[in-house]
């Protein structure tokens, strides 16, 4: 999977998360740059994400990332393991 | 009360318990939300909208819910932390209900359950369902 790949992916999980069609996510997307994204949100996209690429993450992995684009990168590392 | 801890419930973990709505909870519900609504207190102006009688407040067969995860599922150490419901059909006073909660999926980074939840009368309809979401309370914080 290639990089675009999985950041279309991820921007298809926040527009489901957020019931926001009109969003767009890049690299350096993070909380402060979208109101309802609080500690609970962060839980459901973290979920959302293992779902959708059959992973599992930990919680120092999830807990170090800034933004999007540092969550596609974990996710490309953990899909080349 | 059960007190599961994170690493003992399973997906699949099932608890269910019954309750009965009696008009002595509507009163304490319309007490305590002040919602006094006549759909949830009079008979003909129920029955004038297809009602059998006046019915149960939706959100009181929705509180059994806070039961399921505090005492049941996983029980004392329970937080919750969303709820999504629909309610499929009315309750009425006198009903007894089945309030049940399955695991179906565990996030181990955040110690998190989600749970498939529904509430059924005594002739086995659904009249509430939905998912819920509940993590762990854990000691040595404050």
């Amino acid at each position: 999977m290639t990089r675009e790949e999985v950041m279309e992916r991820i921007n298809r999980i926040f527009r489901d998360n957020f019931d926001d069609e009109s969003l767009v996510i890049v690299d350096e997307t993070n909380a402060e740059d979208i109101e309802d994204w609080d500690s609970l949100e962060h839980i459901n996209l973290v979920m959302a994400m293992e779902k959708d690429f059959g992973l599992k993450f930990n919680l120092k992995e999830v807990g170090e990332l800034k933004n999007v684009g540092e969550m596609a990168d974990l996710i490309l590392r953990k899909l080349s393991v | 009360m059960n007190a599961y801890t994170y690493e003992e419930i399973e997906i699949g973990h099932t608890e269910t318990f019954e309750v009965t709505v009696t008009e002595e909870s509507l009163d304490a519900f319309r007490g305590i939300t002040g919602d006094v609504n006549p759909l949830h207190r009079d008979d003909e102006f129920a029955k004038a909208r297809g009602m059998k009688g006046h019915v149960a407040f939706g959100l009181l067969t929705a509180s059994y819910l806070s039961a399921l995860a505090g005492v049941y599922l996983p029980g004392k150490r329970s937080l919750v932390q969303s709820l999504e419901i629909k309610f499929a059909s009315p309750v009425y006073p006198g009903d007894t209900l089945t309030v049940s909660g399955e695991v179906t999926e565990k996030n181990d980074a955040y110690r998190v359950l989600r749970l498939k939840v529904a509430v059924r009368n005594g002739k086995g309809e659904k009249v509430l369902r939905g998912t819920m979401q509940i993590g762990f309370t854990e000691e040595g914080h404050g």
